[in-house]
């Protein structure tokens, strides 16, 4: 199963990744802050976090740092407005795998994530994925 | 006159002194000389009258010759008596060596010793009694005056023994006397007094004259060149001294005072420039502090102006990231239900133009960003031609630019510079705003870009040109600077340009202008295009 986690502040935007990402095959979680994104890491692992960089209890940059030492093999995607596009040049240094524009379109967005699991989870962190998904329920 | 006298201290003014000083030389010197005339006069006088004195003795002595020697003593006697006349001979007597009166026109007197005391004896000796002892230069002359009487002349002549007389057969004179008698006369002087006097009297008003007109004179000739522009010099110095400037002083004259009232003039004018140079100091530099004054003020509100301008780009930024979120949302769900429709139905074109808006707000929220300059600097290839065509694209859509006519003529290349896309948009909206203010909303705007060489290297030459109230030759120089600006507070910052020239020349081009007055500006913007696009 190809697992997202959408961590968004906006329910809107939650919901709008859910609805474009879950009729094309991909199991989406979402909660609203970094805390609970963090919590629910811990619980199960995903392949691929959609994060937003602009949250208010914990900001974006913090939680990409926390998912690369703790998940180094989960990949994260940032979520920018325009006027954050430095950040977001800052977060691919600090180790994120893309970024999407707000607003985007399903398309954009769908592309974006099937890359991250097109290039990289061909092998075998797919497998481990499954391996640890099996292993925890 | 009034300043020669009334002058100051008039006992202590220099004419004052003078003027007595030189009247009274000149009266002390008239005096004497009045004296010596008069005295010259007297004399001159007297010594005719004593020449015609002795005239009248000698015609005495002829007159009464014959009847001496005749001895005819009544005819003599009858002789003096005629020659006697009250206004001219008051006496004429003729007595011997004795002193004793022979003849006289008063003829009661005759036989009478004559007064030894007189001129009669003491005329030719030195002692009257020793009749052997005579003078070295006898006078045998006097004047004197009997009490308020007129002036007399005394004159005596001596009657020498000659030989009809010793040889008459009267026998009276032996042959060895010497003289035998004396006619003496009394002549009134009365007439010569009178002419004496008026000369005197004459000569005493030709003094005085002289002295008044001489001190007059004097006193004129002193006040007009020491007193009068002495006044002037110092009433000249009392306006000096109460401030009055503009004064000076009109003495014409060679002299020392000319040149004393030719020095003070230039001392005033010198003073006056350097008072003059001094007000104009205290004025530039009070006008230099109005002006700096006024552009603290003019910076500290535009400061305040940019601040809020900031703070408000700051809120549109927030503003513009929260509407990105339901935007996100109305164009995923736009396209979801897109996907529902077949793609020709009425449905999916409906949805389309969702799409379609949803996708302008989002575009005009990057411009509202852009322009907001909440976006950081990224380098990266930027190609001129689309960045411009964007902004156009962009300002077209503004009301602002709504009845201006844009004339595009970019060149056919791939102007290729590196640099961050948002920094040119900001250069080329800030030439566009500032083309339509100076138009006032309606006109035309040219833009054009052009490959140049500069110094051997490739540069594109963007060219934006508008016809409006074009840019004065003061203001020039003073274009690039932060905050300069024309426009009223609220409208322009004065940033616009002082930015655009910041990154231009830190991207190594340049901005040139040309403008006319109320015909149009040009602003040339050079940049040098990156080494690869080469
Ligand atoms: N095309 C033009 N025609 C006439 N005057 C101009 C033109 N461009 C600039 N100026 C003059 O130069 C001044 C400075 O322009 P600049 O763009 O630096 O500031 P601004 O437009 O006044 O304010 P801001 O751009 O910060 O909103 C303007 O106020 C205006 O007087
Ligand atoms: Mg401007």
């Amino acid at each position: 199963m190809k697992k997202v986690l959408v961590i968004d502040d906006e329910a809107i935007v939650r919901t709008s990744c859910e609805r474009a990402l879950t009729p094309e095959g991909y199991e989406v979680k979402a909660v609203s802050s970094g805390k609970e994104g963090v919590e629910l890491l811990q619980k199960e692992s995903f392949a691929l976090v959609l994060l937003d960089l602009k949250m208010p209890d914990m900001d974006g940059i913090e939680v990409l740092n926390k998912i690369n030492e703790t998940w180094p093999d989960t990949k994260v995607v940032m979520i920018t407005g325009y006027s954050t596009v430095e950040t977001a040049v800052q977060a691919l240094r600090l180790g994120a795998y893309n970024f999407i524009e707000k607003p985007f379109t399903p398309d954009t967005l769908l592309a974006a994530v099937t890359e991250v699991f097109e290039k990289t989870n061909q092998g075998g962190a797919e497998d481990r994925d499954i391996k640890r998904d099996s292993g925890n329920p | 006159m009034r300043n020669l006298f009334n002058f100051r201290n008039p006992e202590k003014s220099i004419a004052t002194k003078l003027i007595i000083a030189i009247g009274l030389l000149i009266s002390i010197v008239s005096l004497i000389f009045w004296y010596a005339i008069l005295q010259k006069q007297k004399m001159d006088v007297m010594s005719i009258a004593v020449k015609y004195g002795g005239s009248f003795v000698n015609f005495t002595k002829e007159s009464i010759h014959h009847s001496l020697l005749t001895s005819q003593r009544d005819e003599t006697q009858r002789v003096l008596e005629t020659l006697a006349t009250p206004e001219g001979v008051r006496r004429v007597r003729i007595y011997d060596h004795k002193g004793k009166i022979l003849f006289c026109s008063h003829k009661k007197s005759v036989g009478q010793i004559i007064d030894k005391a007189t001129v009669a004896c003491k005329g030719c000796h030195v002692d009257p009694g020793k009749s052997s002892e005579l003078l070295q230069n006898p006078q045998r002359w006097s004047v004197y005056r009997e009490n308020s009487g007129p002036t007399l002349l005394k004159i005596v002549g001596p009657i020498p023994n000659e030989p009809d007389c010793y040889t008459a057969s009267c026998h009276v004179h032996s042959r060895e006397q010497g003289i035998l008698g004396f006619v003496e006369a009394d002549v009134s002087l009365a007439l010569l007094d009178e002419a004496v006097f008026k000369q005197g009297l004459a000569l005493t008003a030709y003094v005085i004259v002289f002295v008044f007109a001489v001190s007059a004179f004097l006193g004129i000739i002193i006040y007009k060149i020491v007193s009068r522009p002495v006044s002037e010099l110092v009433d000249g110095m009392a306006q000096v001294a109460g401030g009055n400037l503009d004064a000076s002083v009109s003495i014409k004259s060679g002299d020392e005072m000319g040149v004393l009232a030719q020095t003070f003039n230039s001392m005033i004018r010198d003073l006056k420039a350097a008072r003059d140079q001094r007000e104009k100091w205290t004025q530039t530099l009070e006008a230099e502090v109005a002006k700096k004054t006024e552009e603290i003020q003019r910076t500290h509100a535009n400061l305040m102006q940019t601040e809020k301008l900031a703070s408000l780009g700051r809120m549109a930024a927030g503003v513009a990231h929260e509407i990105n979120n339901p935007l996100t949302g109305v164009v995923t769900f736009a396209h979801l239900l897109k996907k529902r429709f077949p793609s020709d139905s009425t449905e999916a074109e409906d949805l389309n133009v969702i799409i379609e808006q949803a996708e302008r707000c989002s575009k005009i929220i990057k411009n509202l960003l852009t322009f907001a300059r909440a976006t950081p600097s990224e380098k990266g290839k930027v190609s001129i031609n689309d960045v411009l065509s964007r902004t156009i694209f962009m300002v077209q859509n503004q009301e602002k630019f709504h009845h201006i006519k844009f004339n595009i003529n970019l060149e056919d290349y791939q102007f290729i510079i590196l640099g961050d896309p948002s920094q040119f948009q900001q250069i080329f909206l800030n030439m566009f705003i500032n083309a339509a203010d100076a138009m006032n909303g309606r006109g035309n705007i040219f833009v054009s870009t052009r490959k140049t060489t500069e110094s051997g290297k490739p540069y594109v030459e963007i060219e934006f040109t508008d016809e409006g109230c074009g840019i004065k030759e003061e203001d020039m120089p003073k274009l690039f600077e932060p905050f300069f600006t024309t426009k009223p507070v609220g409208k322009g910052t004065g940033l616009g340009l002082s930015v655009s020239h910041g990154i231009v020349k830190h991207l190594g081009g340049h901005i040139k202008v040309k403008s006319v007055v109320g015909k149009g500006t040009t602003f040339f913007v050079r940049l040098p295009l990156a080494e690869e696009a080469r």
